[in-house]
């Protein structure tokens, strides 16, 4: 068994049995970000789950993706409740969507994944920087010998759109 | 489907003081508030065979509380779960009387929120390991309620336009009407700028945009119309349920269907299907207020308005005591105190009674005076008809309708 991983006063649990995320986090350690991608209809997920939601098939494979995209939506926290955030804050959670598969299999739809917005060192961005529309690009946080947490920073591309930040 | 409108009644409502400090543990609160429940329906202790509870390792199960109270049960069941429990629990207390399981049904939830194991708070809960599902948020510092339904509510401000003055006006609402309320945590009323003035918690959330950690334990008790008849108050019907309704993916629900939608659109045909009504005939609706959000969304997606037009609902004054149909006329979660759901539906039996425990000193009888200025009356004249939205997260929720 792996040993638990220490980050910012948590204990991140990845046992060897975890069907889910083990093989993930080690793709993400060699700095490849892999989706599954269900042999039966092709659409890609996240995060790894053992059945595809929308053809309830087993089979799947890991597949790469580029790790580029657009912020969907962001929050700020102000106030952490985690204690090793709170010399963290305020920090930007992010929801982006990736280029892959946006608008499938419905409009409304995407291939998206949580995460800090990030510099591209991988230390915390200005929470400010935040925006809907803004184009990022995956960093990773190497955090053990086995184990690193996507994270993204902003890529410097022309927005996706007219940026939308909250009105303060 | 089977429809049964109309015959099964919550017949008993009570609940314990709410506070920051109880002093006790859940199983006390459970059984004073089980107790009460029952005395106020007028059943004897022994019809009561049933009893159902929600809870995340935070209470006391049910046949330790019946035990307490000398209570031998026929069926009961300890469900995990919080916010959106009230009405799904209510539904099957139904199914279980249904079927012959039992006779009536006692629904309690007992926790200690501020003082044992606060759900936003900084103790055992956020130091909890991480693993599986929680790895795709908790370690970017996403964990909290709020912080979980955050992503939500700003895509709603993006898409919509929705502003934070306007959703203000929930608090606003809830905070006029918790004055009308000697039990709420917060009596004083607030105004939008109080509001958008406070400090931030998790943007878009203000902290007066945040409902209150509470010590408290409600029950209600629910049987069959026919057995009804026997009860002291005049009962209330439950014309539609629907329970912990979702959409198709609550794990990761931002990748799943437009990110602004919530159970709601799913749970109204529901539960207006059963009712035989629409929106339009609800005299009062109690929407779940973990966040003034989380009342906003709710509305707009059971058709109080159209989507997309919450903001502008709630800023109205229709959601107000003296509007055409006022939300949580106890002050709700964000000032009555934090109960995942119960109080709401209490305090909406407690309206189609007429009785609804205001400053009014002949309230009990039923005699209010519908002043609704601070200190006074909280009853809604002549209300029929009470909806409840129960919300867990943004992709489940329950709803409750109810006549007298």
């Amino acid at each position: 068994v792996p040993e638990p991983v220490q980050y910012r006063g948590m204990t991140l649990l990845v046992p060897d049995n975890d069907s889910e995320w083990k093989e993930f986090y080690a793709h993400a350690r060699a700095h490849r970000l892999m989706v599954r991608k269900c042999l039966a209809c092709g659409l890609l997920r996240y995060p790894p789950t053992h059945a595809c939601p929308w053809c309830m098939e087993l089979g799947w494979a890991w597949q790469e993706v580029s790790g580029r995209g657009t912020i969907y939506s962001y929050e700020v926290v102000v106030h952490a409740i985690q204690p090793g955030f709170k010399d963290a804050t305020p920090y930007a959670v992010v929801l982006v969507e990736l280029d892959e598969q946006r608008g499938q299999p419905t409009p409304d739809e995407g291939l998206r994944i949580i995460a800090n917005l990030v510099r591209p060192d991988g230390g915390l961005e200005e929470a400010s920087k935040a925006a809907i529309g803004e184009r990022v690009e995956v960093v990773f946080q190497d955090l053990a010998a086995h184990l690193a947490l996507p994270q993204f920073a902003l890529s410097g591309e022309p927005p996706a759109g007219p940026l939308w930040r909250l009105p303060e | 489907m089977t429809n049964l409108r109309d015959k099964y009644c919550i017949v008993g409502v009570g609940e314990t003081e709410y506070s920051r400090q109880s002093g006790r543990t859940t199983r006390a609160m459970a059984v004073e508030a089980i107790r009460k429940a029952i005395l106020d329906s007028g059943l004897p202790r022994d019809d009561v065979d049933g009893m159902l509870s929600y809870q995340n390792n935070d209470s006391t199960p049910a046949p330790w509380v019946a035990s307490d109270l000398g209570i031998r049960l026929n069926f009961y069941m300890d469900v995990v779960g919080g916010g959106s429990s009230t009405e799904a629990l209510i539904g099957l207390a139904m199914g279980a009387i249904e079927a012959g399981m039992c006779r009536a049904v006692a629904i309690f939830r007992s926790m200690n929120g501020y003082s044992e194991l606060r759900i936003g708070g900084t103790g055992a809960r956020s130091a909890a390991p991480i693993r599986g599902l929680d790895l795709a948020q908790a370690p970017f510092g996403m964990r909290s309620a709020g912080q979980n339904f955050a992503l939500t509510f700003m895509r709603h401000m993006h898409e919509y336009g929705t502003t934070s003055e306007q959703v203000a006006h929930v608090k606003v609402a809830h905070a006029k009407h918790a004055s009308q309320n000697p039990k709420a945590l917060l009596k004083d009323r607030v105004t939008v700028q109080d509001v958008v003035g406070s400090r931030w918690i998790v943007k878009p959330l203000h902290l007066l945009d945040c409902c209150l950690e509470t010590d408290n334990a409600t029950c209600l008790i629910v049987t069959s119309a026919e057995r009804a008849r026997d009860c002291q108050p005049r009962p209330v019907h439950i014309l539609g349920v629907a329970g912990r309704v979702s959409k198709p993916r609550t794990d990761f629900h931002w990748a799943h269907g437009p990110i602004t939608r919530v159970a709601g659109y799913y749970a109204k045909d529901i539960v207006f299907g059963q009712a035989g009504i629409g929106p339009d005939d609800i005299d009062v609706t109690g929407s779940y207020d973990a966040f003034t959000f989380t009342t906003m969304l709710q509305l707009e997606e059971y058709g109080f308005c159209k989507k997309g037009e919450g903001g502008g609902y709630v800023s109205s004054g229709i959601i107000e005591l003296g509007g055409r149909r006022p939300n949580n006329t106890s002050g709700g979660h964000l000032c009555e105190g934090y109960t995942h759901g119960m109080s709401m539906v209490i305090e909406n039996v407690r309206q189609l009674r007429g009785t609804v425990d205001d400053y009014c000193p002949q309230s009990a009888e039923g005699i209010h005076t519908y002043d609704y200025s601070p200190g006074r009356c909280r009853q809604v004249q002549d209300a029929e008809i009470t909806m409840n939205l129960g919300w867990a997260m943004p992709p489940t929720g329950s709803a409750l309708i109810l006549r007298r």
